[in-house]
């Protein structure tokens, strides 16, 4: 007999487990149903976050070449050695480690970890251009080490070295200040841009566009396939004015003295050289400068980084008597054939003005006044011509604003007028001041480029060309932009034309002739410090005027005009004009007649200007 | 074999059916767990140690669960005695003292210890013959599974001997539990839970229990499987990404994705449909589990029927709202998918008493 015992009590218990059970596989579901379904896009997203990482392919940036084909700037394959922060537990230990393998002070790479910008998930560089014994290193242990890879970058190469290093300029990771920029909008953190020179002001035209890689990562970070990818697109090849060997005849020609020297085509404003010195070297740069080079770059006393070309501003000294000639002429106030006579001094305005020949040049026309660089005769016409007149045609011809060259930073240089007087220092303008503008002194501030653009205008006949640099992109030429004309009278512009041929035929610019080939040209001399602080130190160097040189050759149909700045370079004739003789002689392929000056042209010194009325 | 033909005619053939379309499933998620890293041929391993588990249902089937239920004791005090072997002399594993080595077998004395606690719990009960429980009657069957929960808790793996207490407490419950004393078990194990977290818990514990609170917390560490897991879980979306294709899994970014995890790839690669397939699978499962208790001959059979089915139950939707990322990350596997020798075997062993008690519930 079968015993069944009753269990009816417990069938009540077993549904509430029943329900119970069936309640929480009800809960699981709905809870499945709201993560996948109604929220399956937003992890989707998350997943393909996981997965796919986009990782941008550098454009190789745009060659640079000069004029006749050469290159000037170049792209080269390297490899940085990098390091993703994210694929160690133990960065200390990663550190330590790599600064074994790359011979490096942990310190260093610390530093340059610190500079990290950008997504967390993108490689730092630890290495820039590393050595092929680096990239073997890192490559073999890449499974003990996978935070620490090898990515090929194509680097900035710039054959010259310091060569034509402010032309062409220089290339660097983009700045903070450059992120906020209008003009690097969309420019991810961490990109190279161009930080100088034309590759800073051609920068967008340069890059070409950046590809993409999309690629799957697992969990590890370890990419373990390509989902996509974008092929970059190289930056256009960009034809520059410059003539390297002309560039190279002016670096040589420079010799290494602080200063600088451009020349342009004075028909249409094409840079065909520009020097500036000291220089560096762009290509320490396009590899992540070290923060003790960059220092010591940016704090030499010699500027190296300054492109004196544009950005130093010198007074022009007696190199401005060429406005001078012009606005006269043009104005009527003297014709080629007024004569002054020179005893060595003017006295005027209770002041006198000396001459630095003492004993005076005696009594000459204009184009022995340039030729001789009369300052006497020079008084006399600014006397005459008066401060609003000289302002205006200084800034007529390009003085006192920038040239408008494409290159960044350029300066404006200064033509001093009574406005500018009552703005900057409340004060009236004094007549003696005009003295010394008539010589290049007392304010007036040019840059070399502004002084180029100057003897340009005489030599295409009173035309202001604007200086550029571009010539042809990806093979289709640039037009040169349009040059103004002046309105000159011919005559007038054949006057200072005249004077500035007998310089250097027979006055102070006699270093810069050339063997059957007419040179124009003017020197000058800038003073750098008060009479009395020369007269303290005459030896020393930092006291020397800067010498100046500005020309154009040949000088019946001008082909380059020139302007040579040497710092200290005492005076002109002396130091500036054999410079651009020597290019000059480069250019043509003739050579130097090289005179020896009897008379070198001596430091010019000034009263101080009475500052106010008695 | 003391096996009646007629016993085979009363087993459930579509819980047992249920049981290895659930393996199955495993399997195949299994393999395309670990098919692309490390861990290849393991969803080999899986079909062997479920062969090993169906033979463990067969013998298990073959006694008479009443013949087990009366040495309930003496399992215990095996299962004890295992227990206090692991913890002083077994084999740490990852900071743990779970497994016992026999050869080349290791097995988990946990596991059995949820299926002997179960038929000490069916036969205690059963054999209180009052119609309803206070808190003492509760007690001395209280205190025998709070040793083994102990015991468990310190090897540690909190997951399993958390899976100790819904047997317990359905079981009492189905022996007549006064509401009373309901409350009074609430309270016990508010206080307990509380001053195991002051004392017992250990430091990766509490870790994952306050990153399960704010996974951001440590989204490299304990946060970084239940985020992992959701988002598998959540982009797998209505249809999955398709077998072998669901990018969490196959590129690693799930942990434990072929043991604890297995769920949450299932989720990714077959979507919302094939996670409410497996659930239904799994319901279909406890359903006719509990449905035995329903008719089983005696208070025995339905208790340790009761008992055993509100384990798994348990386990499942731990597990599963655990890769939903509703609840702590614990170390639980999902029975008869997930990957592991023992959980296979105590999934068959459980199913295996569930049937021994259906088909003898017309016997005497």
């Amino acid at each position: 007999m079968r015993i069944y015992e009753d269990l009816r009590g417990l069938h009540g218990r077993l549904a509430v487990i029943h329900w119970v059970m069936v309640g929480l596989m009800a809960l699981l579901t709905v809870n499945f149903w709201q993560l996948q379904v109604l929220r399956g896009k937003y992890y989707r997203n998350l997943a393909e976050n996981n997965r796919i990482r986009p990782v941008p392919i550098p454009a190789p940036r745009g060659l640079l070449f000069d004029r006749n084909g050469r290159v000037l700037v170049d792209n080269r394959p390297s490899f940085n050695v990098v390091l993703t922060t994210e694929q160690t537990d133990n960065l200390d230990w990663s550190i330590q480690r790599l600064s074994q393998l790359l011979q490096m002070e942990a310190a260093a790479i610390r530093e340059r970890l610190s500079q990290k910008k950008g997504p967390q998930f993108r490689a730092m560089v630890v290495k820039a251009d590393a050595t092929e014994q680096d990239v073997a290193t890192i490559e073999a242990r890449r499974l003990e080490q996978p935070e620490a890879s090898v990515d090929p970058v194509p680097l900035r190469a710039y054959p010259l070295g310091q060569g034509a290093a402010h032309v062409l300029g220089r290339v660097g990771e983009i700045t903070e200040r450059q992120l906020a920029s209008e003009a690097y909008a969309g420019i991810e953190p961490g990109v190279t841009v161009g930080q100088a020179g034309v590759e800073a002001e051609h920068n967008r035209l340069l890059m070409g566009k950046d590809g993409l890689r999309r690629v799957v990562v697992n969990s590890r970070g370890v990419e373990v396939a390509e989902a996509e990818r974008q092929s970059p697109v190289e930056g256009p090849s960009v034809s520059l004015s410059l003539d390297m060997k002309l560039q190279q005849a002016m670096e040589e020609a420079m010799a290494g003295r602080p200063g600088s020297a451009v020349a342009l085509d004075p028909n249409n404003g094409e840079i065909l050289a520009m020097v500036s010195l000291p220089s560096y070297d762009p290509n320490e740069f396009a590899k992540g400068i070290e923060p003790a080079a960059w220092s010591a770059v940016s704090t030499d006393p010699l500027t190296p980084l300054m492109n004196r070309v544009i950005q130093g501003q010198y007074s022009p000294g007696s190199s401005f008597k060429v406005l001078m000639s012009l606005a006269a002429l043009q104005e009527g106030v003297i014709t080629p054939q007024t004569k002054f006579n020179c005893p060595g001094y003017l006295n005027i305005y209770n002041t006198t003005f000396r001459c630095h020949k003492a004993e005076g040049h005696g009594s000459l026309d204009l184009r022995r006044a340039i030729a001789l660089s009369c300052n006497v005769y020079f008084y006399n016409v600014g006397v005459r011509l008066g401060i609003e007149r000289i302002a205006r045609y200084a800034r007529r011809t390009g003085l006192g604003a920038p040239t408008g060259v494409d290159l960044p930073a350029e300066t404006s240089g200064l033509v001093p007028d009574p406005e500018w007087k009552r703005k900057v220092y409340k004060d009236k303008w004094y007549p003696s001041e005009t003295v010394s503008i008539s010589i290049g002194q007392g304010g007036v501030l040019a840059t070399p480029l502004q002084m180029a653009r100057l003897a340009a205008v005489v030599a295409n006949g009173g035309r202001l060309v604007r200086p550029h640099l571009i010539k042809a992109v990806a093979g289709v030429p640039v037009p040169a932009p349009e040059a103004v004309d002046l309105g000159f009278h011919p005559s007038v512009v054949e006057g200072v034309r005249a004077g500035m041929v007998a310089v250097v035929a027979e006055g102070t610019g006699r270093r810069a002739g050339l063997a059957g080939i007419a040179v124009g040209g003017k020197t000058g001399s800038a003073q750098v410090v008060t009479h009395a602080r020369f007269e303290a130190d005459r030896k020393a160097h930092h006291v020397q005027p800067h010498a100046w040189f500005v020309c154009f050759a040949p000088a019946e149909k001008p082909t380059i005009a020139m302007a040579v700045l040497v710092e200290h370079g005492t005076a002109g004739g002396q130091s500036a004009a054999p410079v651009a003789g020597q290019v000059l002689s480069r250019y043509f392929g003739v050579p130097m007649t090289v005179p020896r000056i009897e008379a070198p042209e001596p430091p010019i010194f000034l009263p101080e200007p009475p500052r106010a009325a008695p | 074999m003391p096996v009646d033909r007629r016993l085979l005619i009363n087993i459930d053939w579509v819980l047992v059916g249920a049981c290895l379309i659930l393996s199955a499933i495993g399997v195949a998620t299994i393999l395309s767990a670990t098919h692309a890293g490390r861990g290849v041929g393991l969803e080999l391993k899986q079909v062997y140690w479920i062969l090993l588990g169906i033979l463990a249902l067969v013998v298990s089937v073959t006694l008479d669960y009443r013949r087990l239920t009366d040495r309930a004791l003496i399992l215990y005090v095996f299962i004890v005695v295992a227990l206090v072997y692991v913890l002083l002399l077994g084999p740490r594993i990852q900071g743990t003292r779970r497994w016992i080595l026999m050869g080349p077998i290791q097995f988990q004395p946990s596991e059995f210890a949820k299926l002997v606690a179960a038929l000490l719990l069916a036969k205690v009960f059963a054999e209180s013959k009052r119609d309803t429980l206070g808190v003492r009657e509760i007690l001395g069957p209280g205190m025998t599974i709070a040793v083994l929960v102990l015991l468990i808790a310190a090897e540690p793996d909190l997951g399993t001997a958390f899976c100790l207490l819904p047997p317990f407490l359905a079981v009492a419950f189905l022996g007549g539990l006064r509401p009373k004393a309901i409350a009074a078990i609430a309270g016990v194990l508010i206080v307990f839970g509380g001053l195991g977290w002051q004392f017992a818990l250990k430091d990766y514990q509490k870790n994952r229990i306050y990153t399960f609170l704010d996974p951001s917390l440590d989204p490299k560490g304990a946060g970084y499987q239940k985020i992992q897991s959701q988002i598998a879980v959540g982009s797998g979306g209505l249809s999955g990404k398709g077998y072998k294709n669901g990018s969490q899994s196959q590129l690693g970014y799930l942990p434990a994705r072929h043991t604890d995890f297995i769920f949450s790839v299932l989720a990714e690669e077959m979507g919302f449909l094939g996670v409410t397939a497996v659930l239904g699978l799994y319901l279909l499962v406890l359903w006719r589990s509990l449905e035995t208790a329903r008719v089983a001959r005696d208070r025995v059979g339905a208790f340790l029927a009761a008992g055993i089915t509100s384990g798994l139950a348990f386990q499942v939707v731990y597990n599963v709202a655990m890769v939903a990322g509703m609840v702590p990350v614990k170390g639980l596997p999902l029975p008869f998918m997930s990957y592991g020798g023992s959980s296979v075997i105590y999934s068959f062993l459980a199913v295996g008493l569930i049937l021994n008690v259906r088909m003898r519930r017309f016997a005497n």
